[in-house]
Protein backbone atom coordinates (compact mmCIF):
# COMPACT_ATOMS: atom_id res chain seq x y z
CA UNK A 1 0.00 0.00 0.00
CA UNK A 2 2.80 2.38 0.95
CA UNK A 3 4.57 1.57 -2.29
CA UNK A 4 1.55 2.92 -4.22
CA UNK A 5 1.02 5.95 -2.04
CA UNK A 6 4.48 7.44 -2.48
CA UNK A 7 4.40 7.71 -6.33
CA UNK A 8 0.80 8.94 -6.18
CA UNK A 9 1.77 11.68 -3.79
CA UNK A 10 4.74 12.57 -5.99
CA UNK A 11 2.50 12.85 -9.04
CA UNK A 12 0.07 15.07 -7.18
CA UNK A 13 2.94 17.33 -6.09
CA UNK A 14 4.27 17.53 -9.64
CA UNK A 15 0.81 18.45 -10.88
CA UNK A 16 0.74 21.32 -8.43
CA UNK A 17 4.10 22.60 -9.77
CA UNK A 18 3.15 22.45 -13.45
CA UNK A 19 4.77 25.28 -15.43
CA UNK A 20 2.70 28.15 -16.74
CA UNK A 21 2.74 28.64 -20.47
CA UNK A 22 2.70 32.24 -21.71
CA UNK A 23 -0.16 33.44 -23.92
CA UNK A 24 -1.31 32.99 -26.63
CA UNK A 25 -2.48 29.41 -26.20
CA UNK A 26 -3.19 28.02 -29.66
CA UNK A 27 -4.69 24.59 -30.28
CA UNK A 28 -2.82 23.90 -33.51
CA UNK A 29 -4.79 20.72 -34.14
CA UNK A 30 -7.99 22.71 -34.31
CA UNK A 31 -6.30 25.51 -36.28
CA UNK A 32 -5.23 23.07 -39.00
CA UNK A 33 -8.66 21.42 -39.14
CA UNK A 34 -10.25 24.83 -39.68
CA UNK A 35 -7.71 25.61 -42.39
CA UNK A 36 -8.90 22.50 -44.20
CA UNK A 37 -12.50 23.62 -44.03
CA UNK A 38 -12.29 27.26 -45.03
CA UNK A 39 -10.39 28.81 -47.92
CA UNK A 40 -9.36 31.93 -46.01
CA UNK A 41 -8.10 32.76 -42.57
CA UNK A 42 -11.55 33.71 -41.26
CA UNK A 43 -12.99 31.70 -38.40
CA UNK A 44 -16.00 29.49 -39.08
CA UNK A 45 -19.15 31.00 -37.58
CA UNK A 46 -20.39 28.99 -34.65
CA UNK A 47 -17.19 26.95 -34.29
CA UNK A 48 -15.23 27.33 -31.06
CA UNK A 49 -12.02 29.32 -31.56
CA UNK A 50 -8.81 27.29 -31.58
CA UNK A 51 -7.22 30.15 -29.69
CA UNK A 52 -7.72 30.18 -25.97
CA UNK A 53 -9.03 33.73 -25.77
CA UNK A 54 -6.97 36.26 -23.89
CA UNK A 55 -9.21 38.53 -21.84
CA UNK A 56 -9.12 42.18 -22.85
CA UNK A 57 -8.45 44.96 -20.33
CA UNK A 58 -5.74 42.82 -18.80
CA UNK A 59 -2.01 42.19 -18.96
CA UNK A 60 -0.60 39.16 -20.74
CA UNK A 61 2.92 38.04 -19.92
CA UNK A 62 4.08 36.59 -23.20
CA UNK A 63 7.56 35.50 -22.14
CA UNK A 64 8.21 32.18 -20.44
CA UNK A 65 11.37 33.63 -18.88
CA UNK A 66 9.47 35.96 -16.58
CA UNK A 67 6.00 34.46 -16.31
CA UNK A 68 6.85 32.96 -12.93
CA UNK A 69 8.87 35.94 -11.81
CA UNK A 70 6.54 38.92 -12.11
CA UNK A 71 2.96 39.60 -11.15
CA UNK A 72 0.70 42.35 -12.49
CA UNK A 73 -1.00 43.49 -9.32
CA UNK A 74 -3.52 45.97 -10.65
CA UNK A 75 -4.52 47.63 -13.89
CA UNK A 76 -6.56 50.78 -14.20
CA UNK A 77 -7.65 52.88 -17.16
CA UNK A 78 -8.94 56.42 -17.36
CA UNK A 79 -9.87 58.99 -19.97
CA UNK A 80 -7.55 61.97 -20.21
CA UNK A 81 -8.79 65.51 -20.72
CA UNK A 82 -8.39 65.08 -24.49
CA UNK A 83 -10.40 61.85 -24.54
CA UNK A 84 -7.45 59.51 -25.04
CA UNK A 85 -7.12 56.54 -22.69
CA UNK A 86 -4.32 56.09 -20.18
CA UNK A 87 -3.72 52.60 -18.82
CA UNK A 88 -1.66 52.11 -15.70
CA UNK A 89 -0.40 48.75 -14.46
CA UNK A 90 1.48 47.92 -11.29
CA UNK A 91 4.10 45.25 -11.85
CA UNK A 92 5.55 43.34 -8.91
CA UNK A 93 8.98 41.75 -9.21
CA UNK A 94 8.57 38.65 -7.03
CA UNK A 95 12.27 37.71 -7.17
CA UNK A 96 15.27 38.78 -5.13
CA UNK A 97 16.97 40.09 -8.26
CA UNK A 98 16.45 43.19 -10.44
CA UNK A 99 14.76 42.43 -13.75
CA UNK A 100 14.49 44.27 -17.04
CA UNK A 101 11.16 43.91 -18.77
CA UNK A 102 9.29 45.79 -21.46
CA UNK A 103 5.62 46.24 -22.17
CA UNK A 104 3.38 47.55 -24.89
CA UNK A 105 -0.34 48.16 -25.21
CA UNK A 106 -2.73 47.42 -28.02
CA UNK A 107 -5.93 49.46 -27.88
CA UNK A 108 -9.20 48.13 -29.34
CA UNK A 109 -12.44 49.73 -30.45
CA UNK A 110 -15.95 48.67 -29.48
CA UNK A 111 -15.98 46.01 -32.19
CA UNK A 112 -12.83 44.47 -30.63
CA UNK A 113 -10.70 45.46 -33.61
CA UNK A 114 -7.34 47.17 -33.06
CA UNK A 115 -8.12 50.89 -33.17
CA UNK A 116 -4.51 51.98 -33.74
CA UNK A 117 -1.01 50.52 -34.02
CA UNK A 118 0.30 48.90 -30.84
CA UNK A 119 2.47 51.21 -28.77
CA UNK A 120 6.24 50.86 -28.88
CA UNK A 121 7.83 48.64 -26.25
CA UNK A 122 8.40 50.65 -23.10
CA UNK A 123 11.26 49.47 -20.89
CA UNK A 124 10.66 48.78 -17.22
CA UNK A 125 13.44 48.46 -14.70
CA UNK A 126 11.97 46.24 -11.99
CA UNK A 127 13.88 46.44 -8.71
CA UNK A 128 13.92 43.28 -6.60
CA UNK A 129 10.76 42.71 -4.54
CA UNK A 130 9.39 46.11 -5.58
CA UNK A 131 6.35 47.44 -7.39
CA UNK A 132 6.92 49.39 -10.61
CA UNK A 133 4.35 51.35 -12.56
CA UNK A 134 3.78 51.03 -16.29
CA UNK A 135 1.58 53.49 -18.14
CA UNK A 136 0.66 54.09 -21.74
CA UNK A 137 -1.56 56.53 -23.62
CA UNK A 138 -3.73 55.73 -26.59
CA UNK A 139 -3.51 57.76 -29.78
CA UNK A 140 -7.23 57.72 -30.54
CA UNK A 141 -9.84 59.37 -28.36
CA UNK A 142 -13.43 58.15 -28.53
CA UNK A 143 -12.64 55.10 -30.67
CA UNK A 144 -10.79 53.33 -27.85
CA UNK A 145 -12.85 50.96 -25.70
CA UNK A 146 -10.51 48.15 -24.64
CA UNK A 147 -6.83 47.40 -24.27
CA UNK A 148 -4.42 44.51 -23.87
CA UNK A 149 -0.99 44.94 -22.28
CA UNK A 150 1.77 42.54 -23.36
CA UNK A 151 4.91 42.11 -21.30
CA UNK A 152 8.21 40.35 -21.96
CA UNK A 153 11.78 40.34 -20.69
CA UNK A 154 14.12 42.92 -22.27
CA UNK A 155 16.93 41.33 -24.24
CA UNK B 1 69.01 11.86 -60.20
CA UNK B 2 67.78 12.20 -56.63
CA UNK B 3 67.58 15.98 -57.06
CA UNK B 4 65.42 15.55 -60.17
CA UNK B 5 63.01 13.28 -58.25
CA UNK B 6 62.79 15.77 -55.42
CA UNK B 7 62.09 18.62 -57.83
CA UNK B 8 59.35 16.62 -59.55
CA UNK B 9 57.77 15.80 -56.18
CA UNK B 10 57.72 19.47 -55.20
CA UNK B 11 56.17 20.49 -58.53
CA UNK B 12 53.48 17.77 -58.27
CA UNK B 13 52.66 18.83 -54.71
CA UNK B 14 52.44 22.46 -55.81
CA UNK B 15 50.12 21.60 -58.67
CA UNK B 16 47.93 19.55 -56.35
CA UNK B 17 47.68 22.47 -53.90
CA UNK B 18 46.83 24.88 -56.74
CA UNK B 19 44.06 22.53 -57.83
CA UNK B 20 42.61 22.74 -54.27
CA UNK B 21 42.29 26.55 -54.38
CA UNK B 22 38.87 26.88 -55.94
CA UNK B 23 36.22 29.55 -55.70
CA UNK B 24 34.01 29.06 -52.67
CA UNK B 25 30.87 29.19 -54.76
CA UNK B 26 28.37 29.35 -51.92
CA UNK B 27 25.94 32.04 -50.85
CA UNK B 28 27.15 34.58 -48.29
CA UNK B 29 25.35 35.49 -45.12
CA UNK B 30 21.94 36.78 -46.18
CA UNK B 31 20.71 40.23 -45.30
CA UNK B 32 18.34 39.89 -42.38
CA UNK B 33 15.49 42.29 -41.72
CA UNK B 34 15.02 42.97 -38.05
CA UNK B 35 12.31 44.74 -36.11
CA UNK B 36 13.50 48.35 -35.63
CA UNK B 37 11.54 48.48 -32.36
CA UNK B 38 13.71 45.71 -30.85
CA UNK B 39 17.46 45.63 -30.31
CA UNK B 40 19.29 43.78 -33.06
CA UNK B 41 22.44 41.64 -33.08
CA UNK B 42 24.72 44.72 -33.25
CA UNK B 43 24.25 46.72 -30.09
CA UNK B 44 26.29 49.25 -28.20
CA UNK B 45 25.78 51.91 -25.58
CA UNK B 46 24.50 54.67 -27.88
CA UNK B 47 21.07 55.65 -29.15
CA UNK B 48 19.73 52.90 -31.39
CA UNK B 49 16.66 52.27 -33.52
CA UNK B 50 14.60 50.81 -30.68
CA UNK B 51 15.32 53.93 -28.63
CA UNK B 52 14.22 56.22 -31.46
CA UNK B 53 11.03 54.23 -32.05
CA UNK B 54 10.36 54.09 -28.30
CA UNK B 55 11.01 57.77 -27.53
CA UNK B 56 9.05 59.17 -30.49
CA UNK B 57 6.08 56.89 -29.82
CA UNK B 58 6.11 57.85 -26.14
CA UNK B 59 6.33 61.60 -26.84
CA UNK B 60 3.63 61.44 -29.51
CA UNK B 61 1.17 59.68 -27.20
CA UNK B 62 1.99 62.05 -24.35
CA UNK B 63 1.43 65.15 -26.51
CA UNK B 64 -1.91 63.81 -27.74
CA UNK B 65 -3.12 63.60 -24.14
CA UNK B 66 -2.35 67.29 -23.45
CA UNK B 67 -5.46 69.50 -23.78
CA UNK B 68 -3.45 72.61 -24.59
CA UNK B 69 -1.97 70.93 -27.65
CA UNK B 70 -4.80 68.80 -28.94
CA UNK B 71 -8.05 70.10 -27.46
CA UNK B 72 -7.92 73.77 -28.41
CA UNK B 73 -10.91 75.40 -30.12
CA UNK B 74 -8.57 76.37 -32.96
CA UNK B 75 -6.00 73.64 -33.65
CA UNK B 76 -2.54 75.11 -33.04
CA UNK B 77 0.04 75.30 -35.83
CA UNK B 78 3.08 73.33 -34.78
CA UNK B 79 6.62 73.24 -36.16
CA UNK B 80 8.54 70.04 -35.49
CA UNK B 81 12.01 69.85 -36.99
CA UNK B 82 15.60 69.55 -35.82
CA UNK B 83 16.49 73.26 -36.07
CA UNK B 84 16.33 73.77 -32.29
CA UNK B 85 16.88 70.15 -31.31
CA UNK B 86 20.54 69.89 -30.36
CA UNK B 87 22.78 66.87 -29.98
CA UNK B 88 25.32 67.57 -27.24
CA UNK B 89 25.87 63.90 -26.45
CA UNK B 90 28.72 61.61 -27.39
CA UNK B 91 26.34 59.56 -29.54
CA UNK B 92 26.76 60.09 -33.25
CA UNK B 93 23.33 60.31 -34.84
CA UNK B 94 21.27 62.25 -37.32
CA UNK B 95 18.81 64.34 -35.27
CA UNK B 96 16.35 64.30 -38.17
CA UNK B 97 15.73 60.62 -37.53
CA UNK B 98 14.08 61.59 -34.26
CA UNK B 99 12.25 64.76 -35.30
CA UNK B 100 11.05 63.34 -38.63
CA UNK B 101 9.56 60.27 -36.99
CA UNK B 102 7.94 62.38 -34.30
CA UNK B 103 6.42 64.84 -36.79
CA UNK B 104 5.11 62.14 -39.10
CA UNK B 105 3.70 60.05 -36.27
CA UNK B 106 1.98 63.07 -34.75
CA UNK B 107 0.65 64.35 -38.06
CA UNK B 108 -0.92 60.99 -38.87
CA UNK B 109 -2.30 60.51 -35.38
CA UNK B 110 -3.51 64.05 -34.68
CA UNK B 111 -6.24 63.86 -37.35
CA UNK B 112 -6.74 67.62 -37.39
CA UNK B 113 -6.25 68.17 -33.67
CA UNK B 114 -2.97 69.95 -34.53
CA UNK B 115 -1.77 71.53 -37.77
CA UNK B 116 1.80 71.07 -38.92
CA UNK B 117 3.96 73.69 -40.59
CA UNK B 118 6.79 72.46 -42.82
CA UNK B 119 9.23 75.22 -41.98
CA UNK B 120 12.07 73.12 -43.36
CA UNK B 121 10.30 73.44 -46.73
CA UNK B 122 9.86 77.24 -46.47
CA UNK B 123 12.40 77.90 -49.20
CA UNK B 124 10.65 75.51 -51.59
CA UNK B 125 7.29 77.19 -50.93
CA UNK B 126 8.75 80.70 -51.30
CA UNK B 127 10.20 79.86 -54.72
CA UNK B 128 6.89 78.51 -56.00
CA UNK B 129 4.96 81.49 -54.65
CA UNK B 130 7.40 83.80 -56.39
CA UNK B 131 7.00 81.96 -59.71
CA UNK B 132 3.20 82.17 -59.38
CA UNK B 133 3.24 85.87 -58.63
CA UNK B 134 5.64 86.59 -61.48
CA UNK B 135 3.26 84.80 -63.82
CA UNK B 136 5.90 82.29 -64.84
CA UNK B 137 3.51 79.55 -63.75
CA UNK B 138 -0.27 79.69 -63.22
CA UNK B 139 -1.85 80.10 -59.78
CA UNK B 140 -2.71 76.44 -59.28
CA UNK B 141 -6.08 75.15 -58.17
CA UNK B 142 -6.22 76.23 -54.54
CA UNK B 143 -6.90 79.82 -53.43
CA UNK B 144 -3.80 81.95 -52.86
CA UNK B 145 -2.65 82.59 -49.29
CA UNK B 146 -1.53 86.00 -48.13
CA UNK B 147 1.59 84.51 -46.58
CA UNK B 148 3.07 81.21 -45.47
CA UNK B 149 1.63 79.78 -42.29
CA UNK B 150 3.22 80.89 -39.03
CA UNK B 151 3.78 78.59 -36.09
CA UNK B 152 2.09 78.75 -32.68
CA UNK B 153 4.40 76.19 -31.10
CA UNK B 154 7.83 74.82 -32.06
CA UNK B 155 9.73 71.81 -30.83
CA UNK B 156 13.02 72.36 -29.03
CA UNK B 157 15.17 69.89 -27.19
CA UNK B 158 18.55 68.52 -26.34
CA UNK B 159 20.38 65.20 -26.28
CA UNK B 160 23.04 64.90 -23.59
CA UNK B 161 25.06 62.00 -22.26
CA UNK B 162 27.43 60.96 -19.50
CA UNK B 163 30.12 58.39 -20.33
CA UNK B 164 32.18 56.29 -17.96
CA UNK B 165 34.70 53.53 -18.58
CA UNK B 166 36.38 51.03 -16.28
CA UNK B 167 40.09 51.10 -17.29
CA UNK B 168 40.71 47.62 -15.85
CA UNK B 169 37.95 45.73 -17.61
CA UNK B 170 37.33 48.09 -20.54
CA UNK B 171 33.62 48.03 -19.77
CA UNK B 172 31.80 51.14 -20.92
CA UNK B 173 28.64 52.78 -19.66
CA UNK B 174 26.61 55.63 -21.09
CA UNK B 175 23.66 57.51 -19.66
CA UNK B 176 21.65 59.24 -22.38
CA UNK B 177 19.03 61.88 -21.75
CA UNK B 178 16.76 63.24 -24.47
CA UNK B 179 14.61 66.24 -23.64
CA UNK B 180 11.67 67.41 -25.76
CA UNK B 181 9.98 70.77 -25.19
CA UNK B 182 7.21 72.61 -27.00
CA UNK B 183 7.67 76.37 -27.00
CA UNK B 184 5.01 79.05 -27.45
CA UNK B 185 6.37 81.16 -30.32
CA UNK B 186 4.81 84.39 -29.00
CA UNK B 187 5.66 84.19 -25.32
CA UNK B 188 8.49 81.58 -25.19
CA UNK B 189 6.47 79.71 -22.58
CA UNK B 190 7.27 75.99 -22.44
CA UNK B 191 3.82 74.49 -22.82
CA UNK B 192 4.83 70.82 -22.80
CA UNK B 193 7.91 68.81 -21.81
CA UNK B 194 8.89 65.20 -22.19
CA UNK B 195 12.01 63.29 -21.20
CA UNK B 196 13.39 59.94 -22.32
CA UNK B 197 16.42 58.52 -20.55
CA UNK B 198 18.34 55.27 -20.37
CA UNK B 199 21.72 53.90 -19.36
CA UNK B 200 23.51 51.06 -21.14
CA UNK B 201 26.73 49.23 -20.44
CA UNK B 202 28.83 47.00 -22.68
CA UNK B 203 32.28 45.51 -22.69
CA UNK B 204 33.29 47.34 -25.87
CA UNK B 205 31.38 50.02 -27.66
CA UNK B 206 30.49 49.57 -31.30
CA UNK B 207 31.05 52.11 -34.06
CA UNK B 208 28.03 54.21 -35.03
CA UNK B 209 28.12 55.81 -38.49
Amino acid sequence: MRAFLAPLLGLLLLGGCSGMEPAPHCDMGRVSSQRDLVPGPAMIPGEPSPLKEMPLNSASIIDANIINKVHVRAITARRTATGTVEVVAQVVNCTDFPLNAEARTQFYDGALSPSEPASAWRRLALPARAVTGYHEFSIGAQTVEHYLIEMRETR
Amino acid sequence: MRRTHAAIAVIVAGLSLAACQQVDNTAGAPTVYIDPATSGPVKGVGIESQDIVGMTDQMMRDMLSQPRLTNAATPPSVIIDSEYFHNESSSRLNKNTITDRLRIGLNRAAAGRMQFVGRHYADMVAKERELKRQGTVDRGGLPAARAQKGGDYRLGGRITSLDSRDPRSGAMQRYSQIVFEMIDLETSEIVWSGIYEFAKSAQDDIIYR
